[in-house]
């Protein structure tokens, strides 16, 4: 038997007083967190200085290295070193580059976030305080956001000036300097007065006006297109066919404007400069991209209590099961690959830029009779996608905020 | 377990809203493991209140458990009159408290720290970071990051912590872990001036001697269950005692006090006899023993009653309920 005695002298004090004034107005019990909450804590991930050098190395410094070489070798040989702007170096940044770290380093700061109160010791602080726990789960969403979002915006915008300042004065299409913004008739007009460059240079393969062998023209160097006059040709259904010995300069004009209608629709779509409609729209795709990868990382370390081995699975999901789900039909799993944030990103993508993990090739690849739509991915609608991505911030947001009001301190 | 009690004490009293912190039948497991077991506690306001239990007896798991670290299983308890965990924000936000080692950002600054801390209690926590640096004594090192800290200027700051929601109750756990002899000397005045401004200071230690000298009640906790309470001073009271005596004839004198009704525990030593009384027996007992031993004829030099320490009552306590299992 346990027997305890009267705790007896001293005496108990006074009753307890009302809850004071101070206390009652801060609303600690509310799920929102106050301003000073996301403030201090926007200071504690700002002071981190290996997480902040290896943001800023990441999405400021590698692409203001690359380029900055490309404008020094530029600069000092035009000829051998193309411009360091343009259209195509904005869609290899920004695809090749700030889309997919962007998201790895937005989940690391995230990870960061969700799980470093618990392993140095801050939560039980924070929790004794008797603050609600949700409020400081939620005060981490705007802090970590305000330093992922601005860096990632700087990181772009330094891309974005570059492109549009340093883009080249030419319209470089297939090889060939073409005035940019042509319409159809316009292109076609100036296909047929570049006739020889567009039968050369430009790229066909069968359509409209374009059945047969293509004229004989010089190509410099002593090359010509085509076979050569009075040459027989066995065509695909195994006839012959004689390339007639003389072609008129009408009949090669009208050739080149075939050539050019074919090409329209890829011309159309190639700038000098990154549109500003083009870059608005690519920088709000890839603050959200960076967004979702914040959210994911922040919830998925709350659940698990630590930051490794929830950034070493988001890189997973970035680096290996995005790439091979949004391009691979497996009949049976085609609901769960849709419902992979990555695939649903790629869905909603500004639609003038090539495809990442394409290749950086062109949009309307096409995935030929494989089940793949277009651009080669797995087919989603805009909606779909849209309800995919609304759901995982949903979903992480909601898991690691209960994660954090039911974990032991 | 079975246990002796050993004051006669009423039962505990309950129902007030004026003790610090009230616990009622609480009870924590983990698995099979009962580490807070049934557990009836009354901290009275105002007071130095110490913990104290041998290595994993559970203090620190009723400290999670008051704080809200981690739930409860069973039982009730309040902190500040106020029932916890329904009413857990009111509560905590006059309590401070250090549980464990006191862990911070190490990259962040002592002052940083406490900014975080304050921007998670009301508006005028802010304002008082620096009074509770200059408290504590490492007002100089506030803008030092923390991973230069010593283990016991952790502790300090730790301790600052808890003064920024200007605390009615303060809980300790272990607060002279890794401080020096001077700075468990501070600290003990720092807790003393606490208790001095009407703030009640619940302390867990297995410092024994810390305790005795820090506080005013202690409850005494084994495997889980509280086992002892009250006043250090009513506690010892009640105690085993020894009186030492230096005589003209210790053997003879031994001999004489083998055979009387006290249940003393005499052993003869080069320095005379150093008898041992049970608990609870009167200090009339000392002058009875005199006077055996002059009737007897002996020669009585000196007779001194030596009071057991907390840290004597405690072992006494615990090694006996270890026995009884």
């Amino acid at each position: 038997m346990t027997t305890t005695s009267d705790i007896g002298a001293p005496a108990p004090g006074p009753a307890p007083e009302s809850v004071p004034a101070a206390t009652r107005g801060d609303h600690r019990g509310s799920w929102i967190p106050t301003w000073g909450m996301i403030t201090t804590r926007f200071m504690e991930l700002r002071r981190r200085r290996g997480l902040m050098i290896g943001l800023i190395a990441v999405n400021i410094g590698i692409p203001v290295i690359f380029l900055g070489v490309r404008l020094i070798s530029h600069a000092a040989d035009p000829k051998s070193y193309g411009p360091a702007g343009g259209y195509d170096i904005f869609t290899s940044l920004v695809l090749g580059f700030m889309y997919i770290l962007g998201f790895i380093v937005a989940a690391v700061v995230g990870c960061t976030a969700g799980s470093i109160d618990l392993t140095e010791g801050m939560f039980r602080h924070l929790v004794i305080t008797g603050r609600s726990r949700l409020a400081l789960y939620f005060a981490r969403i705007p802090a970590g956001l305000a330093i992922v979002i601005a860096i990632v915006a700087v990181g772009y915008t330094i891309v974005c000036v570059v492109c549009v300042f340093a883009a080249p004065t030419q319209l470089n299409y297939d090889g060939v300097s073409v005035p940019q913004g042509l319409s159809r008739p316009a292109l076609d007009s100036w296909a047929a007065s570049h006739a020889d460059e567009v039968i050369c240079d430009f790229s066909f393969n069968g359509g409209p006006g374009l059945n047969g062998p293509p004229p004989s023209v010089p190509c410099g160097n002593g090359q010509t297109s085509g076979p050569p006059p009075g040459a027989t040709i066995t065509t695909k259904g195994g006839g012959t066919i004689t390339v007639p010995a003389h072609v008129s300069q009408a009949q090669v004009r009208a050739f080149a404007i075939a050539v050019a209608n074919h090409d329209y629709a890829d011309y159309s779509v190639r700038f000098l400069v990154p549109p500003m409609s083009v870059m608005v729209d690519v920088g709000l795709w890839i603050a959200l991209e960076a967004t979702i990868g914040f959210i994911v990382g922040l919830g998925l370390a709350s659940l698990m209590g630590q930051r490794t081995v929830p950034i070493i699975l988001l890189v997973v999901l970035e680096l290996i099961l995005t790439p091979i789900f949004s391009r691979a039909v497996i009949s049976h799993l085609v609901n769960l690959e849709r419902g992979l944030v990555g695939v649903a990103m790629l869905h909603i993508e500004p639609g003038s830029l090539p495809t990442p993990f394409s290749g950086g090739g062109p949009v309307g690849g096409g995935g030929g009779g494989s089940g793949l739509g277009r651009s080669g991915l797995i087919p989603e609608s805009t909606l779909t996608a849209s309800l995919v991505i609304v759901g995982w911030i949903l979903f992480w947001t909601a898991l690691g905020a209960w994660r954090m009001r039911t974990r032991d301190a | 377990m079975s246990t002796t009690t050993l004051a006669n004490s009423p039962p505990v009293a309950s129902g007030g809203t004026s003790y610090a912190v009230e616990t009622h039948g609480l009870t924590k497991r983990f698995g099979e493991n009962i580490a807070v077991n049934d557990v009836e506690l009354l901290v009275p306001r105002g007071t130095a209140f110490g913990y104290l239990g041998p290595n994993g007896a559970g203090k620190t798991t009723l400290i999670r458990v008051l704080l809200g670290l981690t739930h409860a299983d069973s039982g009730t308890m309040s902190l500040l009159g106020h029932d916890v965990p329904r009413h857990r924000d009111v509560a905590l936000a006059r309590v401070g408290a250090i549980v464990d080692e006191p862990r911070f950002h190490g990259h962040l600054t002592g002052r940083q720290n406490l900014q975080i801390l304050a921007a998670a209690r009301e508006a005028a926590a802010k304002s008082r970071i620096e009074p509770a640096l200059e408290r504590v004594g490492i007002l100089h090192r506030a803008d030092d990051k923390v991973s230069t800290y010593s283990m016991g200027m952790r502790q300090r700051l730790g301790v600052a912590a808890c003064l920024l929601g200007d605390p009615q109750l303060l809980i300790l756990d272990e607060p002279m872990n890794g401080l020096d002899p001077a700075g468990m000397l501070e600290m003990r005045d720092m807790i003393k001036s606490l208790v001095a401004e009407g703030r009640s200071v619940m302390l867990s230690s297995h410092l024994l001697d810390e305790v005795e000298r820090t506080c005013d009640a202690v409850a005494i906790v084994d495997r889980g269950r509280v086992i002892r309470q009250g006043p250090i001073s009513q506690l010892l009271a009640g105690s085993s005692f020894e009186v030492q005596v230096e005589c003209s004839d210790p053997d003879r004198a031994g001999h004489l006090l083998d055979g009387t009704a006290f249940g003393a525990h005499v052993q003869v030593g080069p320095d005379g006899l150093a008898i041992s009384l049970p608990e609870k027996t009167q200090r009339d007992a000392i002058a009875e023993i005199n006077r055996l031993l002059v009737e007897g004829g002996i020669s009585v030099y000196r007779l001194q009653h030596i009071q057991a320490s907390l840290e004597q009552w405690f072992l006494s306590v615990t090694s006996r309920l270890g026995t009884s299992e």
